[in-house]
């Protein structure tokens, strides 16, 4: 078949998904260019950035892949105002290196050296810190997003507080690529404090109560950290009010890793009894005041899986399918019971996506 | 639908009342009167009044306004600047103050179930006793309500560091075009799906009714600081600022004032305000006593030095008290410099505050109008105050028209239109100084997705035509089915 | 039609209202209803609209005016400093010559002809008392039941005060002329009695002019002007040339202080009005006046709205029960209910914020209860039945003095 994107560059396909074609356009223009192309042809788009998340969502098995790899531009960073524009293809640990030299930070999580500010984004996932700073969906300030169809449509704006028009770079933040490709975003940066350190705690809904907002509190099989900074003395004071077996720096939990990888999404109250409901055999960071539990598990024994995602969302939560086995995908649905105003996400997907070729089904309800 | 009407809607008001009670519908001149405006200098004219109670009476109501080809306006405290819940073509106004109760206050989780009715400042009274807030506090908080902050994602001078309503608002309730009632949003983190909660708050009432809403509450600080610091200009203060952040600190609150508005605020409150001094930097730092006993000492040297006149460290309740309500009233105040006030709303990257600052003054000169100011200056959130006489001829529209040219500078410094009062009628002419059409045309469609009719607050947020752009490139042959 | 007499609101008042609403959530109607027309800022623009030939004074104008209170809750929180209370009057009193009305005429009646007429109050005196001691108090027509209920117990006759003098020990402090009021004297004459004795405690000389009348509140309040302004000029004349006028009601002390509105500005006395409150707290704190060491538990401070609210006395009433050995509470600021006829007029709203009160009271464990404004103590007595002592602030303080002396005899 004629390659009908023309001059935009094609991708190094080693490590991406079998498709017909695999694109690295190099800016956004050239990113709205390929994807009009692919409306045109009526070919389905997969957007890859590191290929770190690429298990949410339902499957797509594309015509086209697109990585964002070519996306790399850091656009501007402003230290003194704490904002930063970067495109969708810049992956978080090196923009966080270099923010950490001016001490800030976007407080993504960084999966390894490959993951995207795009892909984390689209996936809608958050740093730990979340706890004290609440999710990255409140830190993006703008999104330039090109659309199923090539348009590209900017909103937001570059400043840390806006109410100018409706809020679209919200809706863009996990909404899969569905809306569009998250071409490049602007971001609200958080100082990062001269003292951090973990703390192991014996009792984490006790550290809960006596630590004034921590960064992060979680458990893993093996132990409980709290996590904390701030001024030295509050650091100090504020550990010493927990615990005496301290590690300077923030020490993270490693990611749970397994045949199956799952996010167990909870109100934070029912997260101990999340935790006590997990089979032994399973790993996991849980997340406590934010009710994330995310697990890996040893073997692929969905029964329990799907037993736990029954009763998490009877507590109004969910249990997403985060990674494993491509036959797994078609055994269930990896996202579990669709949300209310199923009909609204359809209709806005419409809107942005037309003829359905970005990442088309990959959201809950197949939309 | 957007047509204006003109004539009373008979049907419509028999229907009305048949569903809610005479009480609670109101029609005679003078009630239509007093729901004509909220705040702001917009006026409207509603069709018909009706107070609401529950989510079922509102889905009945949209039901039967959309029958009778009538829009449907929201309204809460009518406290908003923005004209958002003015009903400018006319229509049923939907007042949500009696839906004002409090459900479920939940400790553990740091939640309430609330009405949108429930005002800002009562929410964070109930929910003293847990040692919780509702972190969104707009200056009217005393008296706005939530459901309004969810319409305009209201701020306030601590959503410096905690982030306007938005970040406090974890689902919704809604009622829908179609009269459906449907809960977007949960209380577990990362709902799964499109984050349709996030699009419906700041939309204005434009996409939906809220009938309740699931927020998030905020721990109260173990201690505070207040810094009243005084400046012998506004660009000291505004230095100190960018200072400041530049420094890595985020302060609870960064909020600012000049002279002239000090002077209204002092003559009302009596509060000791340094009137003599050129800017006033109120500057709030929350958090373990170590923590802001240092955090006040390093704004205290940066302000410092950048000239500070005078450094004034509130650590009483009372003391912390008086200042706040002196920022909070001020723009009540300023009746006493004029009958009339526009107040103005826009944001600037925070390292462009001086220079945003200096050119707000020169246009306040080149207009001949009195402008005050006091704003969120950590944000960047710029609040010129325009104090005016709208009984002499001409006045407002030179008021209006130094108000667009305000936002035309906070837009070249790289700035946007609004930053916590919303578009409403107010700068919906303005939107395109910052977007494009295809931008616009995206909106438009969000606003299509959930309300194709236009029975919600028409008119609002959009200039007309927004939804128009036209592709314009050929299509290659074959491709469409 | 506009504004047709000399008391209508004003442009200049009016147009001080920005809107802004911050005036809202602490007016009790408006927290009632939830309606823009039940808010100070929804009626400021009725009267705006009257003003301005948008409206007319019509049924929904006058509902919406006689709805309100009074209480003036809006008017210290108002930061564009309206002065609501004044041209709530000035609007009544365009209704009243407007609308007339059969019910208003017999209330204006009441308000200057009765109210200013001590034969009269005598007549009505001994009326009550006889109502009192027959229980009749329990068969009366509900609306009535609430303030025969919270009466204190009414003598047969009082002997007036007017005309007396009193000199303190060694040279006056000041001259305090002394309004009698009302019914402050024939039902409240306790109040009176410790208010004149802690004044002459504290070193006033204090008259009593004769030829004084009621001070016109009520009358002014119910859109009696006329009426209102010639019981003014009256008081004005009789006060003559004393230092202070001091009365020991709120609600009429807070009128006092308005009388420039009411009196033209050649006939006003060079005289300052103060509320009882003010003065003897000021001589406790000067040393004028002792401090009980004896403690005496807590008591709940209530703040009548013509204090708080209309003179901004707050801290007054806290100094006197402090010096009289008590710990006082304060209890929520929102009006009572009372609010002079409106008990009678609207009882079941005056009831619904007449219990909210009671409930707040209770909370505090308190069955001492200082109220410094008659409607609002019989208001309060009437809903908190049994067991509560309800009495003015001077009276708790005068009280303890009294004791205290015994104690050291």
């Amino acid at each position: 078949m004629k390659n009908p994107f023309g001059a935009i560059p094609v991708a190094d396909t080693e490590a991406l998904p079998p498709a017909e074609m695999a694109l690295a356009p190099t800016s956004i223009e050239e990113t709205a260019q390929a994807l009009r192309i692919a409306t045109d042809h009526r070919m389905k788009v997969l957007v890859w950035g590191g290929g770190n998340h690429q298990g949410y969502g339902h499957r797509t098995y594309p015509d086209v892949v697109l990585t964002t790899t070519s996306l790399d531009r850091i656009q501007v960073w402003e230290p003194e105002d704490l904002t930063l524009v970067a495109e969708a293809g810049v992956p978080i640990a090196k923009v966080e290196q270099m923010l950490g030299e001016h001490r800030q930070t976007t407080l993504l999580p960084v999966h390894g050296e490959t993951a995207t500010i795009g892909g984390a984004l689209a996936t809608g996932l958050s740093g730990y810190q979340r706890f004290r700073y609440g999710p990255s969906r409140d830190r993006v300030l703008e999104t330039t997003a090109i659309t199923g169809d090539g348009r590209t449509v900017r909103a937001g704006g570059r400043v840390v507080k806006n109410v100018t028009g409706y809020d679209i770079p919200r809706l863009m933040v996990g909404s899969m690529g569905r809306l569009g490709l998250i071409g490049a975003v602007c971001l609200k940066l958080v100082p990062t404090p001269s003292t951090a350190v973990t703390v192991t705690v014996d009792d984490p809904a006790a550290a809960q109560a006596a630590l004034y907002r921590p960064l992060a509190i979680l458990s893993t099989p093996t132990e409980h950290r709290a996590f904390l900074w701030g001024t030295p003395a509050e650091v100090e004071s504020q550990a010493a009010s927990v615990g005496t077996d301290l590690i300077n720096g923030l020490a993270w939990p490693a990611p749970p890793s397994g045949l199956m990888t799952w996010s167990l999404r909870v109100p934070p109250s029912c997260l101990q009894e999340a935790i006590d409901r997990l089979p032994p055999s399973w790993d996991y960071v849980a997340q406590h005041g934010v009710g994330l539990v995310e697990c890996g598990t040893p073997d692929l024994d969905l029964q329990s899986a799907l037993k736990l995602r029954e009763w998490s969302e009877s507590q109004g939560g969910a249990m997403v399918l985060a990674g494993g086995p491509e036959t797994l995908y078609e055994q269930m649905d990896p996202w579990g019971t669709p949300p209310n105003g199923l009909d609204y996400q359809r209709r806005l997907v419409a809107e942005f996506d037309p003829y359905g070729v970005l990442n088309p089904g990959r959201l809950p309800g197949g939309i | 639908m957007t047509a204006a009407l003109t004539e009373k809607k008979p049907g419509l008001r028999d229907e009305l009342i048949s569903l809610l009670g005479t009480d609670q519908v109101m029609e005679s001149a003078l009630e239509r009167h007093l729901y004509a405006k909220d705040s702001g200098v917009y006026t409207g004219n509603p069709t018909l009044v009706v107070m609401i109670h529950n989510a079922e009476e509102v889905a009945a109501v949209v039901k039967a306004a959309r029958r009778h080809d009538v829009p449907v306006v929201a309204r809460g405290a009518g406290t908003g600047l923005s004209a958002g819940a003015v009903p400018e073509v006319g229509g049923v106004v939907l007042v949500t103050t009696r839906m004002n109760s409090i459900e479920h206050i939940d400790a553990e989780n740091r939640t309430a179930w609330v009405g949108p009715g429930v005002i800002n400042l009562d929410l964070s009274n109930v929910t003293i006793p847990y040692g919780l807030h509702f972190a969104p506090d707009p200056s009217s908080q005393s008296a706005c309500t939530v459901g309004g902050n969810i319409a305009c994602n209201s701020g306030g001078p601590h959503c410096l560091s905690e982030g306007s309503t938005v970040n406090h608002v974890l689902a919704l309730e809604v009622v829908t075009d179609e009269g459906a009632i449907v809960t977007v949003g949960g209380p577990a983190p990362d709902p799964i799906g499109l984050d349709l909660r996030g699009i419906l708050v700041g939309s204005e009432g434009t996409l939906g009714i809220v009938t309740r809403a699931l927020v998030k509450l905020t721990p109260n600080a173990p201690d505070v600081r207040t810094l009243a610091v005084a400046f012998p200009t506004i660009e000291d203060a505004a230095a100190t600022v960018s200072g400041i952040i530049a420094a890595g600190l985020i302060p609870a609150a960064l909020e600012m004032m000049d002279q002239l508005m000090m002077q209204v605020i002092e003559n009302w409150l009596h509060a000791g305000l340094p009137i003599h001094a050129g800017a006033l930097l109120l500057a709030e730092v929350t958090g373990v006593t170590e923590a802001v006993d240092a955090e006040a000492q390093i704004i205290s040297r940066i302000a410092e030095e950048h000239n500070a006149l005078s450094v004034q460290v509130a650590v009483s309740s009372e003391e912390r008290a008086v200042l706040w309500k002196s920022r909070k009233s001020a723009f009540g105040a300023v009746a006493q410099a004029a009958p009339d006030y526009y107040l103005h709303d826009t944001v600037v990257p925070r390292t462009s505050l001086v220079e945003a600052m200096r050119q707000v003054y020169e246009i306040g000169k080149r207009y001949e109008i009195t402008m005050m100011n006091v704003f969120h200056a950590g944000d960047g959130n710029l609040h010129p105050l325009m104090a005016f006489d709208a009984s002499v001829p001409g006045e407002l529209d030179k008021v209006k028209a130094a108000a667009d040219e305000l936002v035309q500078i906070c837009v070249e410094q790289g700035g946007v239109l609004s930053g916590e009062h919303g578009i409403g009628i107010e700068k919906r002419h303005l939107m395109p100084l910052l977007f494009s059409d295809v931008d616009l045309d995206a909106q438009a469609r969000v606003k299509e997705v959930f309300d194709a009719e236009g029975v919600f607050n028409p008119g609002k947020i959009l200039p007309e035509g927004s939804r128009c752009f036209d592709f314009g490139r050929p299509v290659p042959e074959g491709v469409w089915v | 039609m506009g504004y047709q007499t000399p008391y209508a609101p004003t442009r200049t008042e009016l147009s001080n209202c920005i809107q802004c609403g911050l005036c809202l959530p602490h007016c009790p109607t408006f927290r009632l209803t939830g309606k823009e027309t039940d808010s100070p800022r929804g009626r400021l623009t009725a009267m705006s609209a009257v003003l301005d030939g948008i409206i007319e004074i019509d049924d929904t104008f006058e509902e919406t005016l006689s709805f309100c209170l009074g209480c003036r809750a809006c008017e210290p929180v108002c930061p564009s400093m309206v002065p609501y209370g004044r041209t709530l009057e000035g609007a009544r009193a365009e209704i009243a010559a407007q609308r007339g009305g059969v019910a208003r005429r017999f209330r204006a009646w009441i308000t200057v002809s009765w109210l200013g007429s001590r034969a009269m109050m005598n007549s009505i005196t001994f009326a009550t008392a006889l109502v009192q001691r027959c229980g009749l108090a329990r068969v009366a027509p509900s609306r009535f039941r609430t303030g025969l209920g919270g009466l204190r117990r009414i003598r047969w006759k009082t002997p007036s005060l007017q005309g007396k003098r009193f000199e303190p020990e060694g040279a006056p402090v000041a001259t305090v002329g002394f309004l009698v009021g009302c019914i402050m004297g024939p039902w409240f004459g306790e109040v009176h009695q410790a208010s004149i004795s802690l004044l002459v405690r504290a070193g006033y000389r204090v008259v009593v002019p004769p030829g004084q009348t009621c001070c016109g509140a009520l009358a002014a309040h119910d859109g009696a002007a006329d009426g209102a302004s010639r019981m003014a000029s009256h008081n004005v004349k009789a006060f003559g040339d004393v230092d202070y006028v001091v009365a020991d009601a709120a609600g009429c002390s807070a009128h006092l202080k308005d009388y420039a509105h009411w009196v033209p500005p050649d006939e006003m006395g060079n005289w300052q009005v103060k509320d009882i409150n003010e003065l003897i707290a000021e001589a406790i704190e000067g040393g004028r006046l002792p401090r009980s060491t004896r403690r005496r538990g807590g008591a709940a401070l209530q703040h009548p709205c013509h204090l708080r609210n209309a003179q901004r006395i707050t801290d007054q009433p806290r100094v006197i029960l402090e010096a009289a050995g008590y710990d006082p509470s304060d209890i929520d600021p929102m009006c009572c209910g009372a609010a002079g006829f409106y008990s009678i007029l609207r009882p079941e709203t005056s009831a619904h914020l007449g219990k909210n009160k009671v409930k707040e009271i209770r909370q505090t464990e308190s069955t001492v209860v200082a109220s410094a404004n008659p409607g609002c103590e019989m208001q309060l007595r009437s809903h908190l039945g049994e067991g509560y002592q309800v009495l003015h602030p001077v009276e708790l303080y005068a009280q303890a003095l009294e004791e205290d002396s015994e104690t050291t005899a």
